[in-house]
């Protein structure tokens, strides 16, 4: 297996002595050419867990494998298979160009000089930004650095990538060229892939596997396929003649509205009779169309999490 | 690991040759203090330059500049790197962070050597006073230089756990000039022991009995034996540290600012 989770913990102090559980004994496996997208609310100890991963967190509990490899002995072994592109860090030397940047990080992961350029060029083809590789990198745009900071990530051929969330802050055509790569980069090469992003239809486009973090617990995990199914056929749009007052518009929000206008939301219904449940709720307004509709990641996130957080305000309370 | 010498090495020269105005200004303080010691030491001698003793003031003010830097460089690089959002990939160097900062320093200690040496023979030319520098000095330089790698790992160690150095580097500073310009070789009974293990003293004993003594590398008694155990010492010293820094900033999650 290319990467083994097993029990990880990780609790926090802050400075005013608080402790947070940011990770709270998480387990999973990665295989090759297998993109993972790790979903969960903010806070919720995605990036903890990926900086475990790569061996800058120490858990306080659980080991990491990598091929094989344990992370907590000889790291050097687990490190040599893997490469990261890190949450709001530049990841890169601004005042070296590409290229530069390519020769020093392939140099300190044990590349040689012509190695790593060869590899360098090559990947930034494949970026189609073969132009670029003289400017230095502060003069290039963010969506070009994000690029660059993957190609560097790449640079010795890791089997296991981290991407935490690659295409934040991004444009269109950057964040498009960004999963186009990713795709390939997994389902051509065999690369496996860990991301992390808040972008629902990123994670759509690019997840064989979906695990959603809540407080530090995986509550969900699963092929795409099958976590799109569990909800596919229970989420319906509702559109309205006109807005509805205020108090309709709560006791709609109660049942899991999720508004996409004035006159239009979404819901997961658990049966198709809670339609007319709906339809009193919102009179007087009255409702000119519901369609039912195949779920997609975002409509299952906001359940999943809405119904696992719910769930714990009641254990909490009964506790 | 030689390939990741040569990337620290390109690295280092890549930035010097893109700035070079930085390049410059730091070279032109480099110049300008080497002619003022040559000027003071030519006036000091009335007009007849007192060779050895301006070859020491020389050797002894390239050695001081060399070792801050050798103790600065280390923390440096942690602080700004931290800044500049690099150093958690530098951290995820399979050769591990302690020694990527070595050759990082060492990268930084022969750049420093050679503008030194480019400096001096620039000055030479320039004043007409020509001095004789032995190789076998460079011994105890390197030794002081280890010395002070060690000691820039205890700095290191203190930027990533503390987040800023400035004031431990002030104070090591200070406590180093003192421990150079105190008499530590002539300390009889059990303070010998502080002049043999305080950093920079038993190789600071050495050069003085070379200089002064004009005594050669293998003659000043057992300062030489001292001085490499001294090195060693701090380096592992240094290094320990910084292996238990890393290992705290590791659990706390704090490698980079957070
Ligand atoms: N070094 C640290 N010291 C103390 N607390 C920390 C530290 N790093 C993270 N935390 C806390 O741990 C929890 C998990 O943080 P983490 O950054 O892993 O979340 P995340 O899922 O990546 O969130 P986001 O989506 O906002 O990036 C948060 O409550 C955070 O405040
Ligand atoms: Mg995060």
């Amino acid at each position: 297996m290319l990467l083994e989770v097993g029990g990880l913990v990780k609790r926090y102090k802050t400075k005013d002595r608080q402790i947070v559980e940011a990770v709270r004994g998480i387990r999973f496996t990665l295989s090759a050419g297998t993109i993972l997208a790790f979903l969960g609310p903010n806070g919720a100890g995605k990036t903890t867990t990926i900086k475990m991963i790569a061996g800058l967190v120490r858990p306080d509990d659980g080991d990491v494998t990598v091929e094989g490899h344990s992370l907590s002995g000889r790291s050097g072994q687990a490190l040599r298979h893997l490469g990261a592109v890190l949450e709001g860090s530049r990841n890169l030397y601004w005042r070296l160009t590409p290229l530069e940047n390519f020769e020093y990080w392939g140099g300190i992961r044990g590349l040689s000089r012509k190695t790593a350029r060869d590899h360098g060029r090559e990947l930034m083809r494949e970026f189609g930004l073969e132009d670029k590789i003289g400017s230095t990198v502060q003069q290039l745009s963010r969506g070009m650095q994000q690029q660059v900071a993957i190609c560097a990530a790449l640079i010795h051929s890791p089997s296991l990538l981290l991407l935490d969330e690659p295409t934040l802050g991004l444009d269109l055509d950057a964040s498009d060229r960004i999963q186009d790569y990713v795709l390939r980069l997994a389902h051509e090469r065999g690369v496996g892939i860990l991301l992390t992003t808040h972008q629902m239809e990123v994670a759509q486009t690019l997840a064989d596997r979906i695990s959603i973090i809540q407080s530090g617990v995986l509550t969900l995990e699963g092929f795409k396929e099958d976590v799109l199914a569990r909800f596919t056929g229970s989420s319906y749009v509702f559109e309205l003649a006109e807005a509805p007052s205020a108090e309709a518009r709560i006791l709609a929000d109660n049942l899991g509205a999720a508004w996409t206008s004035e006159c239009e939301f979404r819901v997961v219904l658990d049966r198709p009779t809670d339609v007319y449940e709906i339809m009193r709720a919102l009179e007087p307004c009255s409702v000119v169309r519901v369609m039912r509709e195949t779920a997609d990641l975002a409509t299952v996130f906001r359940e999943h999490t809405r119904k696992s957080v719910s769930m714990e305000s009641v254990r909490e309370v009964t506790a | 690991m030689l390939h990741a010498l040569r990337a620290e090495w390109r690295r280092e020269w890549v930035q010097l040759r893109r700035y070079p105005t930085e390049l410059l200004s730091e070279l032109a303080v480099i110049v300008l203090v080497f002619y003022g010691l040559f000027l003071g030491g030519s006036y000091m001698a009335g007009g007849a330059i007192l060779g050895g003793r301006l070859s020491d003031i020389i050797v002894g003010y390239a050695l001081w500049t060399l070792s801050m830097m050798s103790i600065g460089t280390m923390g440096w690089t942690i602080s700004n790197e931290a800044q500049n959002g690099t150093l958690e990939q530098v951290f995820m160097s399979p050769y591990g962070a302690s020694l990527i900062l070595l050759l990082r320093n060492m990268a930084n200690v022969v750049i420093g050597l050679l503008f030194t040496i480019l400096t001096l023979f620039s000055v030479m030319a320039i004043t007409g006073h020509y001095l004789f520098v032995s190789p076998w000095d460079m011994v105890p330089g390197l030794l002081m230089i280890a010395s002070a790698t060690g000691l820039g790992y205890l700095v290191a160690s203190v930027t990533i756990l503390m987040k800023r150095s400035q004031q431990f580097l002030n104070l090591l500073q200070f406590i180093l000039l003192f421990l150079i310009m105190a008499p530590t070789a002539n300390l009889g009974g059990a303070w010998r022991w502080l002049a043999i293990m305080a950093p920079f003293s038993p190789v600071v004993a050495l050069l003085r009995s070379m200089m002064t003594q004009g005594s050669a590398l293998f003659g000043a008694g057992d300062w030489l034996l001292w001085s490499v155990v001294n090195a060693v010492l701090w380096l592992l010293i240094g290094l320990l540290v910084f292996g238990w820094a890393q290992k705290k900033a590791r659990r706390r999650g704090n490698l980079s600012h957070y």
